[in-house]
């Protein structure tokens, strides 16, 4: 077995010649499956197996109760979702939501990685203040951005109102307009540091003598920036904006907790539709169908993007 | 043995692929160890949040448990945001609390889900005449299959009333209501414009959720948004049921003495503006009268107003109830638990503690009840308003309020669609989502 | 020139992400009285510790505190110990369970807990595990393992293979070059990926409140929610003041570990 490995390492970077690679590959594979046993029994018992049974919910009529006869549907309940307008509603709340999301998290986040990277003072506390969102259980994240956003008593519009740059007090989380916006800066502020970490931890990686041999060359602190920071950050960019995207696309608790998906509907994302659908009305079929979908159109978006990030890198 | 859902017996199955060999326990669920020896324990799932509540539901927990050593209860506090949730996993999956705290608003979809049991004939006779029947059509529900059933004890009851500024009432030389010869509509208008003056407005309408307040009200001029012909339920809003909500639209935009900056708010946000003096009227319920007392500034003077007229001044009831699981393995130990949580001076303790009105009459009678002090004289007289609201008992009229009319109103309160709009949303979106359940 | 810019760009964001924070201790020191006032005020005219006495007289918050971080520590712990074999095989070793694995950690992610959350309940009552800490612990686990096992990969990646080939041909057992060469340089990453786990299990809530039915085995989020009545009406300064307890943890957390995350938190995942 380290014979094969070895010899692999010994001729990088292509691969192994054909004769010896089934042998190689059936041991490393054994090998492989041996040491993952330990994290796949948990995963397997607690997470494939009653997320096949969900999906499998989503074939069907199956409905909350003791009385309920669940049978089998087909793909009526696509059917269904196909046609039903609040669905398509809530989509297209949850992609705008998903996506400004995930897109000012990354802008704020380089930012703030790309500060905490400089030889600045306090630069330890900072980074320890730059993780305060993650600290917050989500639960007292949504009731402490209630309490900000408070017409009234709420220190935001005091804040605003004492610069002048509002004359009369916003609703921020019961306006038509503005909910949506106002939600998603909590939005963009609870991912923050998770995004900031991954991308400082980026920066930190890029190879110093890159930058001296750009600095040699004269590049000012922007051209640096876009020539040697951001290409050797593509990755970690790629990996960071779809984990970010996935998350939020499935958001619940936060917005849950901050808007319960009003006023109007106006921020209800996807997952609190299917919340509503599964434990308020009882359809778990309708709701599983809905957590399929969305499942689905996030792996195509998600495809489409990792293929020309990919093809771009190349 | 009991019917297991196809849901319960697949998910089963699930878990005996998954698991695999592990130590096979009987398919009764393998939680019976301990039931011959020992006291009988119970899961009571209180809601109770404030303060005094709490303190009051642990009281008479603690009485029982001290005066029945056989039937030991297991206080348990939930929290009204996430019960739901909590009660559907655990009802799937046949594990529910034995004695559960809900609404009756919530128990018609669990009554007809079978969750629960019929209490029909259950009850002692005591409890069941202190009780009037009213409250008791809050919570008798169709039971899924055709019959109907009492599915929980009532105990707790709001009302809508007014609380009022006194200060500014005074100034305004505007006549205190009583209950016996409440406002009308139509002066509440006026007052509310007379009390708009200098910055201020008369009144404010939180109406973030709206659906509740609006429907509860409406029946003052028997506006009942729901028609049942046969079997089959559809959604109406015709003239009777227009009339409280343009009564408050014309508020809103046409006399503007209520400030359309409160619309968005949650019951109890208005409260600061209250105590500031930027409005004067607050109609909500009955409850909120904890938080003017815990809060409101040194010398602040306010008075609870009665509800408002219409035609009559009748109001939908909504109660807070207790049931029995239909999978607990201690029914009647249950129900004997709640007749006694339940009686007439447990009931008192209950009310004060949360501010709201007790069903029972005796302890409706009750000095504590009656006093001036902090208006529970208004409150507990306004009892006499509540009838059973229509909208109760339609299945699916939990969907219909989040999916149809909650926005329908929301956008109709906040001017962007025309009462007429409103109307035919909320009819024709509203019987398709009734359809679901027509089926 | 431009540090001063560095600076108060900085100091901008610090105030971003911290005002909330400051809002709260502000709201946990208040009055209901000052809190229903008009003209909010960072500093409180009267500042009570009340809320405080009140949040810890009326729920076990230290045993709840205590319990949440048995399961934290546990989940950590675990998840670690259950991804790290994982992890070195699928860096080390390129199959076809790599990408399987990979993409189970994506999808993984992808997959909403509207699809698990009732047939997972029943998994955990028919193993009795419902309303027990170790099956909450279990549940956090599963649904930290796929994520920390990429983290730890990236990880196992960055560490060159030279190294411990290296170490292979000096003769030491595998086994212990892996004990002498990887273990050391994996150590920043095993921490970075033991407090990821430790923070999500310490936040969670949803399965916690499916899991746990005894309130004296409650975690901190569940007891957190007790303040809040009904229409979202909350009792605000005990609720504040509580909240604050829950999040002082994972501060001192960051704070004394802060040297670890300058060698980069999730470095190694990004490298995958």
């Amino acid at each position: 077995m380290t014979a094969g490995t070895r010899r692999r390492a010994a001729a990088p970077p292509g691969r192994p010649r054909r004769p010896s690679r089934p042998r190689a590959t059936r041991g490393t594979a054994r090998e492989t499956l041996l040491l993952m046993l330990p994290a796949l029994v948990p995963v397997l018992v607690f997470s494939v197996g009653p997320l096949l049974y969900g999906i499998y919910l989503a074939f069907t009529d199956a409905r909350s109760g003791r009385n309920a006869e669940t049978s089998f549907v087909g793909l009526a309940n696509f059917g269904d979702l196909l046609a039903d307008g609040d669905f398509w509603s809530s989509f297209r709340i949850g992609m705008v939501w998903a996506i400004s999301v995930t897109v000012l998290q990354f802008a704020a986040s380089l930012g703030l990685a790309l500060l905490l990277n400089e030889n600045l003072r306090l630069r330890g506390f900072a980074r320890v203040l730059a993780l305060v969102p993650w600290a917050m259980p989500p639960v007292v994240i949504g009731l402490m951005w209630r309490l900000v956003y408070h017409p009234d008593a709420g220190v935001l519009n005091d804040m605003l109102l004492g610069l002048g740059l509002i004359g009369d007090g916003v609703d921020w989380l019961n306006d038509f307009s503005v909910a949506l916006p106002a939600v998603i800066v909590v939005g963009v502020w609870t991912g923050m540091p998770q995004t900031t970490v991954v991308l400082l931890a980026g920066l930190q990686s890029v190879p110093r003598e890159l930058y001296e041999a750009g600095h040699v060359d004269g590049a000012g602190t922007w051209r640096r920036f876009w020539n040697i920071t951001l290409p050797q950050l593509r990755p970690v960019v790629v990996t960071i904006t779809s984990l970010d995207f996935v998350w939020n696309i499935n958001q619940f608790g936060l917005v849950y907790v901050l808007t319960q998906g009003g006023p109007g509907g106006r921020t209800r994302l996807p997952m609190l539709f299917a919340y509503e659908e599964a434990f308020r009305y009882g359809f778990f079929g309708y709701a599983a169908t809905l957590g399929v979908a969305i499942v689905i159109v996030v792996l195509a978006v998600l495809g489409v993007y990792l293929w020309r990030q990919m093809r771009e890198a190349d | 043995m009991r019917t297991r859902t196809a849901l319960a017996a697949a998910a089963a199955a699930v878990a005996v692929l998954t698991a695999g060999c592990s130590s096979g326990g009987n398919a009764g669920g393998g939680q019976d160890t301990g039931r011959d020896s020992g006291p009988v324990k119970l899961r009571f799932l209180s809601l109770a949040w404030q303060k005094e509540s709490i303190a009051a539901n642990k009281e008479i927990v603690a009485a029982w448990n001290t005066a029945n050593p056989d039937i030991q209860v297991e206080y348990v506090q939930g929290s009204w945001d996430n019960v739901n949730d909590q009660l559907v996993t655990s009802f799937e999956a046949g594990d529910p609390p034995d004695v559960i705290h809900e609404d009756s608003p919530a128990l018609a979809g669990f009554a007809s889900r079978g969750y629960l049991l019929d209490l029909a004939g259950k009850l002692p006779a005591e409890l069941k005449n202190d009780i009037p029947q009213q409250a008791w059509d809050t919570v008798t529900f169709g039971d899924g299959k055709g019959g109907q059933g009492v599915y929980g004890v009532p105990f707790l009851q709001e009302s809508q009333v007014i609380i009022g500024n006194k200060k500014l009432l005074d100034a305004a030389k505007v006549r205190v209501p009583t209950p016996d010869d409440p406002w009308t509509w139509d002066e509440f208008a006026q007052i509310s414009k007379k009390l708009t003056k200098g910055g201020a407005f008369g009144t404010a309408w939180p109406l973030k959720a709206p659906v509740n307040k609006v429907l509860t009200q409406a029946l003052n001029f028997g506006g009942t948004f729901f028609q049942t012909d046969g079997t089959k339920t559809t959604v109406k809003v015709g003239p009777a049921e227009r009339e409280v909500l343009s009564r408050i639209h014309d508020q809103l935009y046409k006399d503007r003495s209520a400030d359309p900056s409160a619309l968005g708010m949650g019951t109890a946000d208005p409260l600061p503006g209250f105590y500031a003096g930027k409005y004067a009227l607050l109609p909500t319920g009955v409850y909120l009268r904890q938080q003017v007392v815990e809060q409101a500034p040194e010398g602040f003077e306010w008075v609870t107003i009665p509800p408002l007229k219409g035609t009559t001044a009748e109001q939908g009831a909504i109660s807070q109830t207790l049931s029995v699981a239909a999978d607990s393995e201690h029914p009647e130990q249950a129900t004997s638990f709640i007749s006694y949580f339940l009686n007439s001076a447990n009931q008192v303790k209950l009310a004060k503690g949360d501010w709201l009105l007790p069903t029972s009459v005796k302890a409706a009678a009750d000095p504590a009840m009656t006093t001036k002090e902090n208006g529970w004289d208004v409150a507990t007289a306004s009892a006499k308003n509540l009838v059973v609201a229509p909208y109760l008992k339609v299945n699916g009229y939990d969907e219909w309020k989040s999916k149809v009319a909650t926005p329908t109103l929301q956008s109709y309160f906040a001017n962007k669609i025309s009462l007429d709009q409103a109307a035919k949303t909320l009819v024709e979106e509203g019987n398709q989502v009734l359809e679901r359940y027509n089926k | 020139m431009r540090r001063p810019l560095q600076y108060l760009a900085l100091l901008g964001y610090l105030f971003f992400l911290a005002f909330p924070l400051v809002w709260l201790l502000s709201t946990a020191l208040k009055t209901p009285r000052e809190m229903a006032s008009l003209d909010p005020s960072w500093i409180p005219r009267d500042p009570v510790l009340g809320n405080f006495a009140d949040a810890f007289a009326e729920q076990d918050l230290v045993g709840a505190a205590l319990r949440s971080l048995g399961v934290a520590v546990a989940t950590s712990a675990l998840a670690v110990l259950l991804a790290l074999p994982a992890a070195y095989a699928l860096a080390r070793h390129r199959t076809v369970l790599n990408r399987f694995a990979i993409g189970w950690v994506l999808v993984s992610q992808v997959f909403p807990f509207i699809l698990i959350i009732i047939p997972l309940f029943m998994v955990l009552r028919r193993l009795e595990l419902v309303n027990t800490l170790p099956g909450l612990a279990i549940v956090h686990v599963t649904f930290v393992l796929p994520f920390a096992l990429w983290m730890l990969q990236g990880y196992v990646r960055a560490i060159p293979r030279e190294l411990e080939e290296a170490a292979a041909v000096d003769g030491a057992g595998r086994l212990r070059s892996l004990a002498a060469v990887v273990a050391p340089l994996l150590a920043p990453g095993v921490v970075a990926t033991a407090l990821f786990a430790f923070i999500s299990s310490w936040n969670e809530f949803l399965f916690a409140l499916v899991v746990l039915k005894d309130p004296d085995i409650a975690t901190l989020p569940l007891t957190l929610v007790k303040f809040t009545g009904a229409e979202g009406v909350a009792r605000l300064g005990p609720l504040a003041a509580a909240s604050l307890l829950a999040t002082i943890p994972s501060l001192a957390f960051f704070a004394i570990i802060q040297r670890r995350l300058r060698s980069g938190l999730m470095a190694g995942a990004v490298k995958g």
